[in-house]
């Protein structure tokens, strides 16, 4: 049955528009090649208040590859904190809770109302991140809700390299999600040990035979042959410490050295993206 | 005055006292002798300027950000492919009618709304305002303001079902194949003898609409961002293809056809604010005695302490101004007059979304 608390459209199931091949060359010409240097991660865009009736609220745009790809733009609001119901059990620190949703027009495929699992797995992580940064036993027996509405998410357009691609997307979702729930808990008043920024490094194969693979920061998928591994960093910068590691991918077991670059590399995308939202909160004060 | 309280101690600040009795307070702004206003500086008819951004979205086919004041809603528009061999109870319908009788709305309205073909819904639970947060089913709000932009799209026939078409024609025995786009087949009109389109397939319209900020009146924001969005879309060029016998769409941006979207309605909501708070003694005498504010484009805490509302939707894009819904709730302050004016005043709304339309 239905959901019938939406409106559902036709009985019949709709298909999202197929392109044909005749068209595809076009979009062969595309740039594989990264833009910009390894160690520098795209622009952003961070801005406080977007929401006046939350208690704290932040937006981020992260500019796009530029090859009809689509940046990512998130929006972050930040309720309490405030009591608990009289039902929940007594609870001597803050209890946060955390929502990612992808808005139905935010990928190529259109996404439905109902929290996927990707959006649950998001949702773990970043209360992984944000729990380490926040001092939680201020606030007893209260709770904290951080929702993010993920307005666009961050894939290209073409449809023929899209397969496999969707992982490393959402590393890159989270590290701006991690971002963005820092900047609105700032706005919202609740107490950090320090600001915790993500940050995304990629062990990549570019294009090109006798290429070896490299570590970048912020990696856009489509300027790469091939990722072969990703890990997505929350990290506190006075503190220096990791509050949150998500690896993906395969990495030979036998080099640790190559899983601790990666990690580095990891912490310095985070340190960049820090800096972003340090000064976006200085211009908020100031 | 809240701020010039006498007693320094017993002053509170604006927004406490707003919180503990909000209707007094609302009152006491709107009875200011020397600057009567409502409590966030506006006049009663004054509503809030309005901004429209549109093509923000790479993945929807149209998209819209509107923002009135502290309401922010995003609408997106996205456009799939319904084959009608998989619309039950299906009607061929014949391919000159379409074309010629071009002005004829009773069976275009029957199409949009028989196949469904137009999906709004809106998402509140963004945690857009405190009492919106996500995790639980639409609200009664998010359904009803769904609904809402859903039969007014159909009752407005805003969107040309035409462009939502996909023709085929089969190919005639000597010539080579005839498959044509849409407005292509006015064209092919003379040889409609040999070879008749056939309508293969139909565009639906997913509107999804996410309020990033709510701050009061949100089906006008809700609305206005949905047209913004419909009159931004373009749909890629589509065919049929019978060897696949699917429909196959092209990617260049050139063979792209702007949806058609008639008229422009826009909505202009109001409440009425009465002297007296609601609840205690509310019979139509006492309401009629009592005094009352009509508050264009209200915001969370009016919506709040009030229950009268009226919506007027207006299209002055003719020349004479078309009323094409009025909606009016809760109260029996605005009789005929009242909505006489009203329209006017709706009038002055159209005009400023107009402007920021371009």
């Amino acid at each position: 049955m239905a959901d019938r608390r939406r409106i559902n459209g036709p009985v019949g199931t709709t298909i999202p528009p197929i392109y044909d091949d005749a068209s595809e060359k076009k979009s062969e010409g595309v740039k594989t090649t990264r833009s910009r240097p390894a160690n520098v991660i795209r622009k952003m865009y961070l801005k406080t208040g977007v929401t006046p009736s939350a208690s704290g609220s932040a937006y981020l745009e992260i500019e796009s590859s530029g090859n009809g790809g689509s940046g990512l733009k998130l929006s972050c609001s930040v309720h309490g904190p405030r009591a608990l119901p009289r039902s929940t059990p007594f609870s001597p620190h803050i209890i946060l809770s955390t929502h990612v949703k992808f808005a139905p027009f935010a990928t190529k495929q259109r996404r439905g109302y109902i929290r996927d699992p990707i959006e649950r797995d998001l949702g773990t992580h970043l209360e992984a991140a944000l729990r380490g940064s926040i001092i939680a036993d201020r606030w007893p027996k209260s709770g904290v809700d951080i929702i993010i509405s993920i307005v666009e998410g961050e894939q290209d357009r073409e449809t023929s390299k899209a397969q496999g691609i969707e992982a490393w997307d959402t590393m890159n979702a989270l590290s701006g999600c991690i971002t963005v729930a820092s900047a609105a808990l700032a706005d919202a008043g609740i107490d950090c040990v320090d600001t915790v920024a993500g940050g995304v490094a990629a062990l990549v194969q570019d294009a090109g035979d006798d290429a070896a693979p490299s570590i970048v920061v912020d990696p856009i998928p489509s300027e790469h042959e091939k990722v072969l591994a990703a890990c997505c960093i929350a990290y506190l910068p006075t503190r220096q410490e990791v509050t949150n590691l998500w690896f993906k991918g395969d990495l030979p077991a036998s080099d640790m050295d190559l899983y601790s670059q990666l990690v580095e590399k990891g912490i310095q995308a985070s340190k960049s993206a820090n800096w972003v939202l340090v000064d976006c909160l200085n211009e908020t004060v100031g | 005055m809240a701020a010039t309280a006498p007693v320094p101690s017993l002053s509170f600040s604006r927004p406490t006292f707003a919180k503990l009795s909000p209707h007094p307070y609302l009152l006491t702004n709107l009875t200011d002798p020397e600057n009567p206003c409502r409590t966030n500086g506006r006049v009663p008819h004054e509503a809030r300027p309005i901004h429209i951004h549109t093509s923000s979205l790479a993945h929807a086919n149209g998209s819209a950000l509107v923002r009135t004041g502290d309401t922010t809603v995003v609408c997106g528009v996205r456009a799939e492919i319904l084959p009608v061999a998989s619309i039950p109870q299906y009607r061929p319908r014949e391919p000159t009618y379409n074309d010629e009788n071009t002005g004829d709305d009773s069976t275009d309205v029957d199409e949009l709304k028989d196949y469904d073909l137009l999906v709004p819904n809106i998402e509140l639970a963004t945690g857009c305002a405190p009492q919106f947060l996500p995790g639980v089913p639409p609200t009664t709000l998010a359904q009803t303001l769904s609904t809402r932009i859903y039969s007014l799209l159909h009752s407005c026939k805003v969107v040309d079902p035409k462009g939502l078409r996909v023709w085929y024609t089969p190919p005639k025995e000597t010539k080579e194949e005839g498959a044509m786009e849409v407005d292509e087949a006015q064209e092919e009109e003379e040889d409609e003898e040999e070879t008749k389109p056939e309508l293969k397939a139909y565009w639906v319209l997913y509107i999804d609409l996410l309020f990033v900020s709510f701050d009061g009146n949100p089906f006008d924001a809700a609305w206005t961002a949905v047209m913004a969005a419909l009159r931004d879309t373009k749909l890629p060029a589509a065919r049929w293809d019978p060897d696949r016998e699917a429909v196959v769409c092209s990617r260049s941006e050139e063979a792209k056809t702007a949806l058609g979207v008639r008229g422009l309605p826009v909505a202009c909501t109001a409440t009425v604010f009465l002297e007296k708070e609601h609840g205690e003694d509310s019979g139509t005498s006492a309401e009629r005695k009592s005094r009352h504010w009509i508050l264009l484009d209200p915001d969370r805490l009016e919506e709040s302490l009030c229950k009268e509302t009226v919506t007027v939707v207006v299209d002055c894009s003719g020349e004479e101004t078309k009323v094409k819904s009025i909606e009016k709730h809760g109260g029996t302050v605005i009789g005929r007059e009242l909505m006489r004016g009203f329209v006017g005043v709706a009038e002055g709304r159209w005009r400023e979304v107009k402007e920021a339309s371009k």
